[in-house]
């Protein structure tokens, strides 16, 4: 009876405070076996309570805080979808980091998930902002946690850009929450499709603030530096946990809050597009990968923007599948950063040989993620062109997201697993990763395999659920939907093998490609020294203005107050009389004209 | 027992791969390094699309209304992409490329510009 009750009690709890207990645990941990269970126990929990909740739909647990309701737990097929894909983010990347015994680390990686899966299960505005501000500290700990000069400044920047994301999200959810008077999600919009989704109206001004500040999260264009900024300045086991959580938590709050807002159609297939040019010139993969994460998430974001359940369901299931696949490519780089201390192409090459487990999976990742039939890219990309195609007047738009499949293949189906694992032989022959990486890794190809093998079980967990099933059995594996991707992919690469035959393809040389962020790291001090000298003249002559009037003043006093000052002088008592009278005189006009 | 026998002539075992190469690497890879490989996969991959075009001629039933219809639409669409996305590389590279140290040093010092 009492672990009835238990259990009841249990499942109303938000599955995010399952990860944030498993970080005290980490935290606290002396042994590798307690650790090892906190880092992989934590989700599975989170994962059992996710999958019974008591309720779909509703507000689980409310709680009245500072006269506020709150509602902690809101479980709902959009916000599950999101929360499995933490899960198993969290899951693996605990594997994935057994090898490293850094508790901050762990701590940091337990609570940024626990904080992205409570703000995707959080029912009202305040709650969701408290867990997204956690899960932006607990982020910014990691890249620290790399514990270099360019990782502290890059964790510098990461933090400034986020807490104002953080400050944004805060002011417009106060403001749009004491304007519609409720905080509550459920609320503050009606169902649509029996979704509570695209609930906030983005032309008023809290509306405003809220979309800025989640597309800052999402990297928007022009707001994106942070994600290529951050994750390749960070441990091995870093942008494998930092990849899963900001941007996709981003997409959740971008389809909860914005779904079918037009704009972001044109934001999201922008994303698709520009990030592929910088990924071809960049040097560090990791960077590579960063910058494909931009371009995948773009595919989410134009998703939301078209706003059809198919498209919907289009970005819930591309958000899942891109935490898995991209997971996957982040953990073969991470690899290869454990054991040579780079991932710059240009030094790298010809490391299948020694490192064959990892060159698989990598492969694997690479065709996942260039949307290969079968594999996860596939199951849940072909969703989003498919409503892409579908919308009326989106001819330019779909043509873009092809543009970006062809480029994707490219940057991350071609470069990252050639330049590192094949092309020129470096010789460099290091050891193969570690045994837990190896497991990660394995589990995540499987992952990779089994949704694009048998997308049924995955389809049935999407937000519209009948949608997905009509969708599988009509157009997933239809003739000319295979036979469309597989004549990109094949032309593709024979562009590919074309362009190295004729040694046209570009050499990988080190560098850095400018970008967006070269406005604060080189405009701002540029700006400052272009400013600094006539700031210098003119704070000089304020200086010896201020310091004349001082000295003036000085004097004045001087000769007013000293011994044989004005005011020290001996008046006529006559003379007093008459200031009195004039005073008194004043006063009187005041009080009648008063 | 001829003398032949009595010494035989030291055979070297069969080099499968390099010096401290993974069996697996071998088994899954070694047949990337043949000579011919290069023109052969690119003869395949040719062959490859040339079948999808013309199954696409066959199966697909949609009706051609624009160009996108039209069959082998995607691989040309493919090829041309693929193109200019790395293409773009040499002069974007020449106008956006940088030296590592434009930033910051990798020592981890302040950047140029201090």
């Amino acid at each position: 009876m009492t672990v009835d009750r238990l259990l009841d009690f249990a499942v109303t709890i938000n599955p995010g405070f399952y990860l944030i207990i498993a970080a005290l645990m980490v935290a606290v941990a002396k042994d590798a076996f307690t650790r090892a269970v906190a880092l992989i126990g934590g989700p599975v929990l989170a994962l059992l309570a996710m999958l019974y909740p008591p309720v779909s739909g509703a507000d689980v647990s409310r709680e009245l805080f500072l006269g506020f309701e709150l509602s902690l737990y809101r479980p709902d097929s959009l916000s599950l979808i999101f929360g499995l894909g933490f899960v198993l983010a969290s899951a693996l990347g605990g594997i994935y980091s057994l090898h490293r015994r850094d508790r901050l680390q762990d701590a940091a990686g337990l609570v940024y998930a626990g904080a992205a899966l409570g703000a995707v299960f959080a029912g009202d505005l305040i709650t969701l902002v408290m867990f997204a501000e956690l899960a932006t500290l607990a982020s910014a700990l990691l890249v620290f946690a790399a514990r270099t000069g360019p990782a502290y400044r890059a964790g510098l920047r990461f933090l400034t850009i986020q807490i104002i994301a953080g400050l944004l999200l805060t002011a417009g959810a106060a403001m749009y929450g004491v304007e519609r008077g409720t905080f509550l999600i459920a609320e503050l919009g009606g169902l649509w499709n029996g979704l509570v989704i695209g609930i906030i109206d983005p032309g008023s001004a809290g509306g405003m603030l809220i979309l800025a500040g989640v597309g800052i999260k999402a990297a928007f264009p022009f707001v994106h530096n942070w994600l290529t900024d951050a994750y390749p300045n960070t441990t091995e086991t870093g942008a494998v946990v930092l990849s899963p959580y900001t941007t996709t938590m981003a997409v959740y709050l971008l389809a909860r809050f914005f779904a079918g807002y037009e704009p972001l159609i044109w934001i999201g297939a922008a994303m698709t597009v520009y990030p592929v040019f910088f990924a071809v010139m960049e040097n560090d993969l990791r960077k590579v990968l960063a910058y494909s994460t931009n371009n995948q998430i773009g595919f989410m974001v134009c998703a939301i923007g078209i706003g059809s359940t198919l498209s919907i369901n289009g970005a819930a299931a591309h958000a899942v599948a891109h935490i898995v696949f991209k997971g996957l490519l982040f953990m073969t780089m991470g690899a290869v950063q454990l054991r040579l201390g780079t991932t710059k192409a240009s030094e790298l090459g010809g490391l299948h040989r020694t490192m064959p487990w990892t060159a698989l999976a990598c492969l694997v990742g690479a065709a996942s993620i260039s949307a290969m039939p079968f594999l996860a890219g596939y199951t849940s990309k072909t969703m989003i062109m498919t409503a892409a195609e579908a919308g009326p007047g989106m001819m330019v738009v779909w043509l873009m997201l092809l543009f970006a499949s062809a480029g994707v293949l490219e940057h991350s189906g071609i470069k990252v697993p050639f330049m590192a694992f094949f092309s020129h032989d470096s010789g460099k022959r290091p050891e193969e990763a570690p045994f837990n990486m190896l497991l990660a890794m394995g589990l995540s190809s499987g992952l990779c395999l089994i949704i694009g093998l048998y997308p049924g079980w995955f389809y049935a967990l999407l937000p519209f659920r009948d949608q997905a099933q009509e969708f599988l059995v009509q157009d997933l594996f239809s003739i000319s939907h295979l036979l469309q991707q597989m004549q990109l992919l094949t032309f593709a690469v024979l562009a590919f093998m074309v362009l190295w035959w004729f040694r046209i393809y570009p050499a990988e040389r080190p560098g850095v490609i400018i970008d967006v962020e070269w406005i604060w790291r080189k405009g701002g001090p540029a700006l400052g020294r272009v400013l600094a000298r006539p700031m210098r003249a003119g704070g000089r002559i304020v200086s010896g203005v201020t310091s004349s009037a001082i000295a003036g003043l000085q004097s004045a006093g001087r000769q007013v107050f000293a011994a044989e000052g004005v005011v020290s002088r001996k008046l006529p008592l006559s003379g007093a009389a008459i200031w009195a009278l004039c005073l008194l005189g004043v006063v009187l006009l005041i009080s009648l004209f008063r | 027992m001829s003398e032949d026998k009595q010494n035989p002539t030291p055979v070297e075992p069969a080099q499968l791969g390099v010096p401290g190469e993974h069996p697996l690497s071998v088994l899954l890879f070694s047949w990337m390094r043949g000579k011919l490989f290069f023109r052969i996969f690119m003869a395949v991959l040719a062959a490859l699309g040339a079948v999808l075009i013309a199954l696409e001629f066959v199966l697909s039933h949609r009706a051609v209304t624009s160009i996108l219809n039209v069959p082998g639409f995607f691989g040309i669409f493919g090829f041309v992409a693929f193109s200019i996305a790395v293409l773009s590389g040499w002069p974007l590279g020449k106008l956006l490329r940088r030296p590592e140290d434009y930033y910051e040093t990798r020592s981890g010092e302040a950047g140029r510009d201090r």
